[in-house]
């Protein structure tokens, strides 16, 4: 019996998730031998966050002066300015910097992973490895995932501080009224250890999903030139749209605590 | 030994393979012919298990690579060596990169000299200066290429070598060097190898036998005299139109 669009359709996503998960078991039992991948993870953590660093922190600032002025026209006159301060702190910690850093990584390095293990796919170099009795998901999917876990978060970490300090140097400038003080303690006031905390977290889950997903997308390249850019839109779209759907599913858990 | 029992290989609706038989004897060299398209190069594939059989199995030195664990996999990937169409070089490495990567170095135990003094070995055995070690697969010629892709697969000391049209794009002179290399790892080492090709010339310079691949099966195996004299009609149209091919070109193999 021929199978309609939408059955093959439905089936072919999930043969894609169990391929997915099947990668994901495989990296699990390489990664308690960090012999196999540490030096090439470093290598990757430099390449992902030395040289993403200058434009995360561009977009981070952007982030957080776009924020504090949209704060000030919206709340003056309606509620005390110092409540900038504390919408800056919780937009940045707990979405922005998380996130805009996230998706300057998808551009950034998910579009480039994607682009380079689809080329090795597709020029056979993939399966030279396995001819060598090498495994790639140790030799070159654990070391970009892992990069990606530890280097992340930094940036991160980084983006957030760029935010909250382009936004309070915006703010002061750009907000009739808005003193230093008033963001001190409207930060302050909302402020909790755990905002931070999340905020690497997100940094964490995010990393890898970058990585990994970008690696998946990248291994099942196939065709030529043409291909290789089809598989990298491809890359770039699904990253993002599973980073959306991890950021709703990690809401929760910020009310949690 | 490597044997293909009743092999069958589809993509999608394209039948590539309908039940290849086929046995290669330890240490002798079998010469894979047939058209373009007829899955020459999948049919080898097969050996190395980059591609799963729709149906039937491999089985090398006793073990089933469909059947295969892992580990098995592994150890039979390890006795084989693959000298591929395009060479897929890892071109974010410096071919002594490549070459070291596909050395065996369990445990850690060899020295960077060593690493490099058998690198150094391995060109001169394809015909290439040393020089080389250190330029990127892309600053090197088609050629040069293939010849470090040749390396790489020898470079483990494999027992078994699957030869991907070996000579396409050589010039003529170093086209010999690979045949002379491959019949050299045949005799002195023992390599059993399989050699994939259009090239009739290679096909009869180094074949201990010759297959033909028709049509997704073996048409015929025999010695280079027994494939010349086979009286299948197909055979010999192939063989004629090649030979013919052949003794148009300066250097002849009649």
């Amino acid at each position: 019996m021929q199978r309609s669009v939408m059955q093959r359709r439905i089936g072919d996503g999930l043969g894609r998730i169990g391929e997915a998960a099947l990668m994901a078991r495989d990296i699990l039992r390489v990664v308690p031998h960090p012999r196999l991948y540490f030096t090439s993870a470093l290598q990757q953590s430099y390449v992902m966050g030395i040289q993403s660093l200058p434009l995360v922190l561009f977009i981070a600032a952007l982030g957080g002066a776009v924020t504090s002025q949209q704060t000030g026209a919206q709340f003056t006159g309606g509620l005390p300015l110092w409540v900038i301060g504390s919408v800056l702190a919780a937009s940045i910690l707990t979405e922005l910097g998380p996130l805009l850093t996230a998706i300057m990584l998808t551009g950034r390095v998910g579009a480039a992973i994607a682009a380079e293990l689809a080329s090795m796919k597709v020029t056979e170099q993939i399966d030279a490895l396995y001819a060598m009795g090498r495994d790639p998901i140790s030799f070159l999917v654990v070391p970009r995932v892992v990069g990606g876990f530890l280097v992340v978060p930094a940036l991160v970490i980084l983006a957030d501080i760029t935010g909250l300090v382009a936004g309070w140097a915006v703010g002061v400038i750009a907000v009739d009224g808005l003193t230093t003080a008033d963001v001190v303690y409207g930060m302050r006031f909302y402020f909790r250890p755990w905002a931070a905390f999340f905020s690497v977290l997100k940094g964490i889950v995010f990393g890898v999903v970058i990585t990994f997903t970008a690696c998946f997308v990248g291994l099942q390249g196939r065709g030529g030139a043409e291909g290789v850019g089809r598989t990298t839109t491809t890359a770039v779209v699904a990253t993002t749209l599973v980073l959306m759907i991890m950021d709703v599913l990690l809401a929760p858990v910020l009310k949690a605590f | 030994m490597i044997e293909f029992r009743n092999l069958h290989k589809s993509f999608g609706d394209q039948k590539v393979l309908r039940g290849v038989e086929l046995v290669v004897e330890e240490g002798e060299t079998l010469a894979l012919l047939g058209p373009s398209g007829t899955g020459k190069s999948v049919l080898i594939k097969h050996a190395i298990g980059l591609l799963e059989p729709d149906q039937g199995d491999v089985v090398v030195d006793g073990i089933s690579i469909v059947n295969a664990s892992a580990q098995e996999l592994r150890r039979v990937r390890r006795m084989l060596g693959y000298v591929f169409q395009n060479s897929a070089l890892f071109d974010s490495l410096t071919v002594a990169e490549n070459l070291l990567l596909a050395q065996e170095d369990e445990g850690g135990r060899r020295t960077t000299r060593d690493c490099c003094d058998d690198a150094t070995e391995l060109l001169e055995k394809v015909n290439l200066d040393p020089v080389v070690l250190r330029k990127y697969p892309s600053e090197l010629s088609g050629g040069m290429r293939k010849r470090v892709g040749v390396a790489r697969a020898i470079a483990s000391n494999p027992r078994y070598l699957l030869w991907d049209e070996p000579t396409t794009g050589l010039d003529p002179v170093n086209a010999d060097n690979i045949d002379d290399l491959i019949m050299e790892l045949g005799r002195n080492l023992g390599v059993t190898s399989i050699v994939v090709t259009h090239d009739l010339d290679t096909a009869f310079e180094v074949g201990d036998r010759i297959a033909l691949l028709f049509d997704g099966q073996i048409r015929a195996v025999d010695t280079p005299d027994g494939i010349l004299e086979n009286p299948d009609p197909l055979v010999r149209r192939f063989v004629r139109r090649t030979r013919a091919d052949a003794q148009e070109r300066p250097k002849t193999l009649l």
